[in-house]
C-alpha cells in the first residue's frame, strides 16, 4: 500500500486550513457591511448616504437631533440664539472640545467650514445650494458665531446647526480643498477617530478616548465594502457582520429559522420615505385630473403592498412623512375601483371609438410607457401588475428600465409620460424643490405640476416660523394635491434590519438605529474573513 | 524588416488618436451627464430632492464640461501628451493612482486564470488529439463544454452558498482577495491567506476557458500530426511520447504563442461580475462604477490604455510570427 502520498496529501491539507487566514475578531468592534466605496470622507463635498454613516461618527455638527423627540439638542453648540426678525443665528460653541490630532476646536473652524460651503470652487453645488440665502458669517470671539440670513427661512436652523465642522488648521493649508488628503483621512472631534481606508475593500474607525462628551461603548468599527446585496446577506448569516438591511422577501422567508434568530435580532423603523407613480401633467394623456384620478384608481396599492412587499409597508397619501406631525391622517387614499376609473376617463372623453380595444381621444389613443430605475425589481412587478388592470379598461401600458444616469436624462429633459421613483424626505419638509411651479422646468418637480394656491402656501409656509400654523398649511396643500393626483402615492417602507444579539441597549428610534449608544455583551469566538 | 517595426510604430500614434476621439465622442454622447448625477445620488430607486438646474450647471463649470467638446477633447489631449490622465470626477483623486490600485489586483487574477487554463487544457487537448475518440477526448469535450455554458454569476453564488455561506459549509471567505489584519501574519501565514481567498474568485474564472483552450490545442496538434516530418521522427523509431511532445506539441503550440499577444489587453480588463460579488476592487469594478458615474477621464483612461495596448500586442504577435515561422517576413525578400 502506498501511504506516502496520503500521509502527505492530509498534512498539506491541514497546514492549508491551519494557515487558511481564519483570525479573530475583536469583540468590541462592529462590523458592517457598505454597498460602495464613498468617494470622500469630507462631509462637504460628500453627496452620497454611505460616507455620510462614517462622516457622522468621526465629525461633528454645531447641533443634533434627540433619537426620541426629534427635536434639535446641542453638541458642538452649547447654546443658540435666534434674533426675532429671524435673520441671524448665534451660536455659543463648547469650550475644551479637541480635534482628533489634539487641536483646540473654535469659531475659526466653523466661519472656514461656512466659507467652503459658499465658495463656488468647491465641489458641493447641492449642499451650496441650501446656503444661498446665507448672507454672512461673523466670528464673535473664539467661542460664539453669527450666521446672517438675507431671508427668513423655517428650516435656517437645521441647516446651519446640522452643517458638520471641519478643522480649518488641517484644510487651510494652500492645498486644493477638492483633492485635499485629509479628504480620505478625515480628523473630526466625534465620538471614533477614523484609522485606515483601503480603497474599496474596508474603512475602519476607532473609539476617541480623548472624546469631550460621552464615550461609547464600542471599541470601533470596521465597514467593508461589499457591493452584491446576496452576499451582505451570506456576510451576515457566517458571522462576519453584525448589522445588515433586509429586503422584504428576506425579513419575511429568510431570517425565520433558529439557528438565524438565535444569534440575530430583527429590527424595523421608519425613515421617511415615499414611492409612487408620477404622471407628466404636460402629457396630453394626463393633464386631465379625472384621468389621474382613474390611474390611481386603477392601482391595486393593496394588492402590490401583499404581493410584491410581502405586506413591509403602508399606502401613503400624501409626500409627508406618514409618522410625523406634518402629514394629514384625514386624507382617505383612493380606492382601488376599476368601475369608479372607468366612469372618470369616459367622463373625460376616454372611449374606444374605433374598436381596436384601446380607448383613444381626438385619435390619440391611450399608450405610455412607465419609466423606471433598472436596478428596481419593485418597479417591474408593480409594473406587471398595473399593465394588467390598466389592459381591462382597453390602456396599453408598456415598462422601460433604464440605468439611472440615462433615466435621470429622460426625467431632467421631460421626455418621459409616467415614472415610478420614490423620494427620501428630511424630517422637516420642505415641499418647494418639488411642487412649486417655479422648479417645473429647473427643479426637481419633473412631473410639471402646477398650481397657483399650492406656489403661495409653499412660499408662505417657508417664512412661517410657528409650527403650528405651518402644519395646517401644509394640510392644505395635502388636500389639494390630493384632489390634483400628479403623483399616485405608493408606500412607505420601513427598514428592515438584522442585529447580531451581541450588542445590548439597542433601540429602534423613528429615524434608525444609533450605535454609538449600544453596549458589548460577552459572546462566543467571532471568526474574521 | 526595422523599416517594417518603426513604420508600425509610428502608424501606432494616429491610430491611438483615432481610437481616443471615438471612445471620447461615445463617452460623451451617451445620455445622462456627471454633474446631474452629483446633484441627485440614488441608490436603486431611492432620490433625494436637491436638483435643480444652477447645481448641475456650477458642477459642470467646475469639471470644465460647459466648454466646446473639441476644446475638451484638444484639452484632453494636451494633457495625455504629459501622460497626466486627470482627475476623477467622483472623488478627485488621480486616475493613475484608481487605476494604479486596482490593476495588481486584477493582474493577479488574470494571470492565475490564464495559468490554470493553460496548465490544464493544453495537456489535455494534447492527449485528445492523439487519441482521437478516446474517452478522455469524449469525456473532456462533454464536461468542458457544460462548464462553458454555465453562467458566471450563478456558478459563483451556487459556490458562496454551498461552500462559504452561513447555511452549509462555511470554509472560504467570500469578500476580497486578503483578511483585515493578515499583513500581520507571518509570510507562509500571508501567502496561505491570499491563497484561500482566491480559490472560489479563480475558480469562477477559469472554468469557462478550459473549452476553448483545450479544443484549440488539440486542433492545432491533429493538424501537426499529419505533417510528414512527424511521420518521419516516428519513423527514425523516436519513442512516442518523444514524437509527441518534442515535434508535435512545440510545433502546435506556436499559434499558441501568438494567441498570448492578444492576451496583454485582456489582462487589464477585469471580470465585471466575478469582481462585483466577490467584492474585488479591481479594474472591472473599477470600469463598470465609472461607466454608471459617468467619470469621464477615469473611462477615457481605461480606454486608452487599453487600445495602447491592443495595439502593441497585435505588432507584437505580428512580429513573433516572423519569428516562430520563417515562412512570413516583413521585409522584401531577397532572392
Amino acid at each position: 500500500m502506498r501511504r506516502g502520498p496520503a500521509i502527505a496529501a492530509a498534512l498539506a491539507c491541514a497546514l492549508f486550513a491551519g494557515c487558511s487566514g481564519v483570525m479573530d475578531r475583536p469583540p468590541g468592534r462592529l462590523a458592517q457591511s457598505l454597498p460602495s466605496d464613498p468617494p470622500t470622507l469630507n462631509p462637504v463635498l460628500a453627496t452620497d448616504t454611505t460616507s455620510g454613516e462614517i462622516n457622522n461618527y468621526v465629525y461633528e455638527s454645531l447641533l443634533d437631533r434627540d433619537n426620541a423627540t426629534l427635536e434639535l439638542k446641542p453638541r458642538l453648540a452649547e447654546s443658540w440664539e435666534i434674533s426675532p426678525d429671524h435673520l441671524s443665528y448665534t451660536f455659543r460653541l463648547r469650550r475644551g472640545v479637541r480635534w482628533h490630532d489634539g487641536a483646540p476646536f473654535t469659531a475659526d473652524d466653523v466661519a472656514y467650514t461656512f466659507e467652503r460651503i459658499m465658495d463656488p470652487k468647491v465641489d458641493a453645488a447641492s449642499l451650496r445650494n441650501y446656503f444661498r440665502d446665507v448672507k454672512r458669517v461673523d466670528k464673535l470671539g473664539d467661542h460664539a458665531v453669527r450666521v446672517v440670513y438675507s431671508e427668513p427661512y423655517f428650516k435656517a436652523l437645521e441647516i446651519i446647526g446640522g452643517a458638520t465642522i471641519l478643522p480649518r488648521h488641517v484644510f487651510d493649508d494652500g492645498q486644493d480643498f477638492n483633492s485635499h488628503p485629509a479628504n480620505r483621512m478625515p480628523i473630526g472631534t466625534g465620538p471614533f477617530r477614523f484609522e485606515e481606508w483601503k480603497t474599496g475593500r474596508v474603512i475602519k474607525l476607532v473609539r476617541n478616548e480623548e472624546y469631550w462628551g460621552e464615550k461609547p461603548d464600542l471599541s470601533g468599527f470596521t465597514f467593508e465594502i461589499i457591493p452584491d446585496q446576496n452576499i451582505r446577506f451570506e456576510m451576515l448569516k457566517k458571522g462576519a457582520s453584525d448589522v445588515e438591511g433586509l429586503r422584504p422577501i428576506q425579513w419575511a422567508r429568510q431570517t425565520g429559522g433558529d439557528k438565524f434568530l438565535r444569534r440575530f435580532d430583527k429590527r424595523r423603523y421608519w425613515m421617511p420615505n415615499y414611492s409612487y407613480i408620477g404622471w407628466n401633467t404636460q402629457n396630453p394623456l394626463f393633464s386631465d385630473r379625472r384621468v389621474r384620478h382613474a390611474m390611481t384608481m386603477l392601482t391595486n396599492r393593496t394588492q402590490i403592498l401583499e404581493k410584491i412587499l410581502l405586506g413591509q409597508g403602508e399606502i401613503v397619501a400624501s409626500g409627508f412623512y406618514k409618522f410625523g406631525p406634518q402629514y394629514d391622517p384625514s386624507i382617505e387614499p383612493l380606492p382601488y375601483d376599476p368601475a369608479a376609473a372607468r366612469r372618470l376617463l369616459a367622463e373625460a372623453g376616454w372611449a374606444d371609438h374605433d374598436g381596436d380595444g384601446i380607448i383613444d381621444k381626438d385619435g390619440l389613443p391611450f399608450r405610455f410607457t412607465l419609466l423606471a430605475a433598472a436596478g428596481s425589481s419593485f418597479a417591474r412587478s408593480l409594473a406587471l401588475i398595473l399593465r394588467e388592470d390598466l389592459a381591462r379598461v382597453g390602456i396599453d401600458m408598456s415598462i422601460r428600465q433604464l440605468e439611472w444616469a440615462t433615466m435621470l436624462k429622460l426625467l431632467t429633459e421631460r421626455s418621459f409620460e409616467a415614472t415610478q421613483l420614490a423620494w427620501s424626505l428630511p424630517i422637516t419638509q420642505d415641499p418647494y424643490q418639488l411642487w412649486h411651479s417655479s422648479q417645473r422646468d429647473r427643479g426637481s418637480n419633473f412631473i410639471g405640476f402646477s398650481d397657483p394656491r399650492v406656489d403661495e402656501i409653499v412660499e408662505r409656509a417657508r417664512r412661517e416660523f410657528d409650527e403650528a400654523k405651518r402644519d395646517a398649511m401644509y394640510r392644505e396643500f395635502q388636500r389639494i394635491v390630493h384632489e390634483e393626483q400628479p403623483y399616485t402615492f405608493l408606500f412607505i417602507n420601513p427598514s428592515l434590519v438584522a442585529v447580531s444579539k451581541r450588542f445590548g441597549n439597542v433601540v429602534d428610534y423613528r429615524l434608525g438605529l444609533d450605535p454609538r449608544e449600544w453596549v458589548v455583551e460577552p459572546w462566543e469566538r467571532l471568526i474574521q474573513w | 524588416m526595422l523599416k517594417y517595426i518603426a513604420k508600425r510604430l509610428l502608424l501606432m500614434i494616429p491610430t491611438l488618436v483615432g481610437i481616443a476621439l471615438i471612445t471620447f465622442a461615445v463617452v460623451h454622447l451617451a445620455p445622462g451627464d456627471p454633474a446631474s448625477l452629483k446633484a441627485q445620488t440614488a441608490t436603486e430607486m431611492l432620490a433625494s430632492e436637491g436638483m435643480t438646474r444652477e447645481i448641475v450647471e456650477s458642477t459642470r463649470a467646475l469639471y470644465g464640461l460647459d466648454k466646446p467638446l473639441h476644446v475638451q477633447f484638444l484639452l484632453w489631449l494636451k494633457r495625455i501628451a504629459t501622460l497626466d490622465f486627470g482627475d476623477s470626477y467622483r472623488d478627485h483623486r488621480p486616475v493613475i493612482a484608481k487605476i494604479g490600485e486596482a490593476l495588481p489586483i486584477t493582474l493577479t487574477l488574470n494571470i492565475l486564470t490564464i495559468l490554470i487554463i493553460y496548465l490544464i487544457s493544453i495537456p489535455i487537448g494534447a492527449y485528445s488529439a492523439l487519441r482521437p475518440r478516446g474517452w478522455v477526448d469524449r469525456a473532456s469535450a462533454v464536461l468542458f463544454m457544460a462548464l462553458y455554458s454555465l453562467p458566471s454569476f450563478w456558478v459563483a453564488m451556487m459556490l458562496i452558498v454551498l461552500l462559504a455561506g452561513g447555511d452549509y459549509l462555511n470554509i472560504f471567505p467570500i469578500t476580497g482577495i486578503i483578511s483585515q489584519g493578515a499583513d500581520a501574519l507571518p509570510w507562509h501565514g500571508w501567502a496561505m491567506n491570499v491563497a484561500w481567498h482566491l480559490v472560489l474568485p479563480v475558480a469562477c474564472l477559469t472554468y469557462g476557458g478550459f473549452a476553448f483552450m483545450s479544443r484549440f490545442t488539440r486542433a492545432s496538434m491533429l493538424d501537426v500530426i499529419r505533417q510528414d516530418y512527424i511521420r518521419t521522427a516516428r519513423a527514425k523509431g523516436l519513442p512516442e511520447w518523444r514524437v509527441a511532445v518534442h515535434h508535435a506539441l512545440r510545433n502546435a503550440l506556436i499559434p499558441l504563442l501568438t494567441l498570448m499577444g492578444t492576451l496583454l489587453p485582456a489582462l487589464l480588463g477585469g471580470s465585471v461580475i466575478i469582481e462585483q460579488i466577490f467584492s474585488i476592487p479591481g479594474m472591472g469594478r473599477l470600469g463598470f462604477e465609472s461607466v454608471l458615474a459617468r467619470d469621464y477621464p477615469v473611462i477615457m483612461a481605461i480606454a486608452t490604455i487599453s487600445a495602447f495596448l491592443t495595439l502593441v500586442s497585435i505588432f507584437l504577435s505580428d512580429i513573433m510570427y516572423a519569428v516562430v515561422d520563417p515562412r512570413i517576413t516583413f521585409g522584401k525578400r531577397q532572392i
